[in-house]
């Protein structure tokens, strides 16, 4: 049997594409995410989707992408204000707003007793994957690159120290906002084929075993990236021949990863 | 340290790819056996079809009769092909589907294959209400899918056109004896109220000339208000609704709530949409709807 007989089907070959894309783009969003402890915030972001979807059908929009991505945008600028402003900490902000966008979701997607119509985005479709789609995310993935190559030290200095950042002429409020403006986008492109429910394992998980055994940030960025585009690409050939969903085998493979390095790093890291 | 770090990941990765490969190996050494076979590749959407169609080729040399991998819950309203079916679909002759709007996915699969033949076995059948789709549940319609499904086996096999105008024949005389039965069983609930709890029940409703006061369309992950509970426990009530048809899967507790709270009788129905894959299953099942009918009609008369 031919090993790269999965490649003949378009379909497979669009997934195979996106992930190649979307892969390294999340190992390195997902270490300025746990960098900067926004794990949450993604989490809710992803079940933000649940509500653009929902707010699309009631406007009667025809492709409800892009209600989701609108609504996603504003929902991160929207947390990231009040975030900002609200005396209580920004973990409960986030679930506030999460649960309250969750339960609107699900009051609207519901009504009527449709729900399973759009229980597939929970877990993730890989044939939903349109030329289109992967042509968005390469721009995104260039839009990526380009805010971590100018934006990288600044958002680092913010994280560490406002007040030192604020004495560099950073503006802080920018520059959050823009990041989250670029983790809704990612994380709406690519819900639709990977499932509200894991998307931010996607996010995170590289991320966070890279940190488990890495030294400085060079590192860090590289093994995540590598651990990111490993489970992805392995992940789907698994999915391809096993017959299941994709989403979840690329989150399993990511967790073993995981927990390896965690193993590793407490044992022979400091 | 630092080079023991990189040798760390090198032989974790190593060690994954490993155990998914032999994994993957494993299953694919398990499900692969029935792939080789050569012949005509008729795939069928979901069960009563590929039932139906099962019973046509019954016995023909070289026709290799698949279903898709269908959804263990449920309808396939909302059903989503798998990268499994797509692969069936590519080596596919003919596609047999219920038709009648239940595929929803059917515009994706003329998309990616346009060359595929794709019939649908409820062609010239009228939906009841304009877009329900249940048509096998009654038993006059079924033996038209039958017939259909039988035509379009003959338009890509010719070689055993006869062979299926026989079993076709011999499997809808079959479906006449229930027919019959049901006939027999209209004399009694001809023109009599009923309530349903799902759509496709409406077909049983009809063929037994049964008058559908409501209907409420319960199936997997429907959740129903506490507004709409409350309505249909009224209608059955101010109805003299004695007669409810569930599914037992989505539609017991529902059932169980109308039981305690009405008069009514609760009749559990096979909808039929899933099933054990033998030949004569929607014989049996269909057989067991109307002895649960007949037992119900019988104790509410007296």
């Amino acid at each position: 049997m031919n090993f790269f007989s999965w490649l003949q089907y378009d379909f497979m070959k669009y997934a195979f594409l996106a992930i190649l894309i979307i892969t390294p783009l999340f190992g390195l969003m997902g270490t300025m995410i746990v960098n900067r402890k926004m794990a949450f915030f993604s989490d809710a972001l992803g079940h933000s989707a649940l509500t653009g979807i929902a707010v699309g059908v009631v406007l009667g929009v025809n492709n409800t992408s892009i209600s989701m991505v609108v609504f996603a945008i504003v929902f991160a600028l929207l947390l990231n204000l009040i975030s900002g402003k609200v005396s209580s900490s920004t973990d409960t902000v986030i679930s506030v707003f999460s649960s309250c966008s969750i339960a609107l979701g699900l009051a609207i997607l519901s009504q009527g007793g449709n729900f399973s119509k759009y229980s597939s985005i929970l877990v993730g479709d890989i044939l939903s994957i349109t030329p289109r789609e992967i042509w968005y995310l390469f721009v995104i993935l260039l839009a990526a690159l380009a805010f971590w190559l100018f934006g990288f030290n600044k958002l680092l200095a913010v994280s560490l120290n406002r007040t030192l950042a604020g004495s560099l002429h950073i503006s802080a409020v920018w520059l959050e906002n823009l990041f989250a403006v670029l983790t809704a986008l990612i994380v709406m492109v690519s819900i639709k084929w990977i499932g509200i429910l894991i998307i931010n394992a996607l996010l995170i998980l590289p991320a966070a075993a890279a940190k488990n055994i890495s030294e400085n940030m060079r590192e860090y960025h590289f093994f995540s990236i590598l651990f990111s585009v490993f489970s992805g690409v392995l992940g789907l050939v698994i999915s391809y021949y096993t017959n299941v969903a994709t989403g979840p085998t690329i989150v399993i493979l990511a967790s073993f990863i995981y927990f390896a390095t965690y193993w590793w790093g407490s044992r022979y890291n400091v | 340290m630092k080079r023991n770090k990189y040798m760390f990941v090198l032989l974790m990765l190593l060690a994954i790819t490993l155990a998914g490969g032999i994994f993957t190996g494993a299953y694919i050494h398990v499900d692969g056996e029935r792939q080789q076979q050569k012949g005509i590749y008729v795939v069928t959407s979901f069960y009563p079809v590929y039932i139906a169609a099962l019973n046509v080729t019954k016995g023909s040399s070289g026709v290799v009769l698949e279903n898709l991998s269908e959804p263990q819950s449920g309808c396939m309203h909302d059903y989503q092909l798998t990268p499994q079916d797509m692969i069936l679909l590519s080596k596919a002759d003919l596609f047999l589907v219920n038709g009648g709007g239940i595929e929803s996915f059917l515009s994706d699969v003329g998309k990616s294959y346009p060359q595929l033949a794709i019939v649908k076995a409820s062609d010239g059948l009228e939906l009841s209400g304009g877009e329900n789709a249940h048509v096998w549940m009654d038993t006059r319609n079924y033996a038209a899918m039958v017939r259909n499904i039988a035509e379009a086996l003959k338009q890509v096999d010719p070689a055993n056109a006869e062979l299926y105008q026989t079993n076709a024949k011999d499997y809808c005389e079959k479906i006449g004896k229930l027919t019959e039965e049901m006939e027999e069983l209209r004399v009694e609930t001809e023109g009599k109220p009923v309530v349903i709890f799902h759509e496709a029940y409406e077909y049983v409703a009809e063929e037994l000339g049964m008058n559908i006061v409501y209907c409420l369309d319960l199936d997997e992950e429907r959740q129903i208000s506490a507004h709409e509970v409350a309505e249909v426990i009224e209608e059955i009530a101010q109805g003299e609704v004695s007669v409810v048809f569930a599914e037992e899967l989505y539609g017991k507790d529902m059932g169980d709530t109308v039981e305690t709270e009405t008069q009514a009788r609760v009749c559990y129905l096979d909808a039929l949409v899933r099933g054990d894959y033998r030949a004569d299953s929607y014989l049996s099942a269909m057989q067991a709807n109307i002895d649960v009918l007949k037992r119900a009609f019988r104790s509410a008369d007296k």
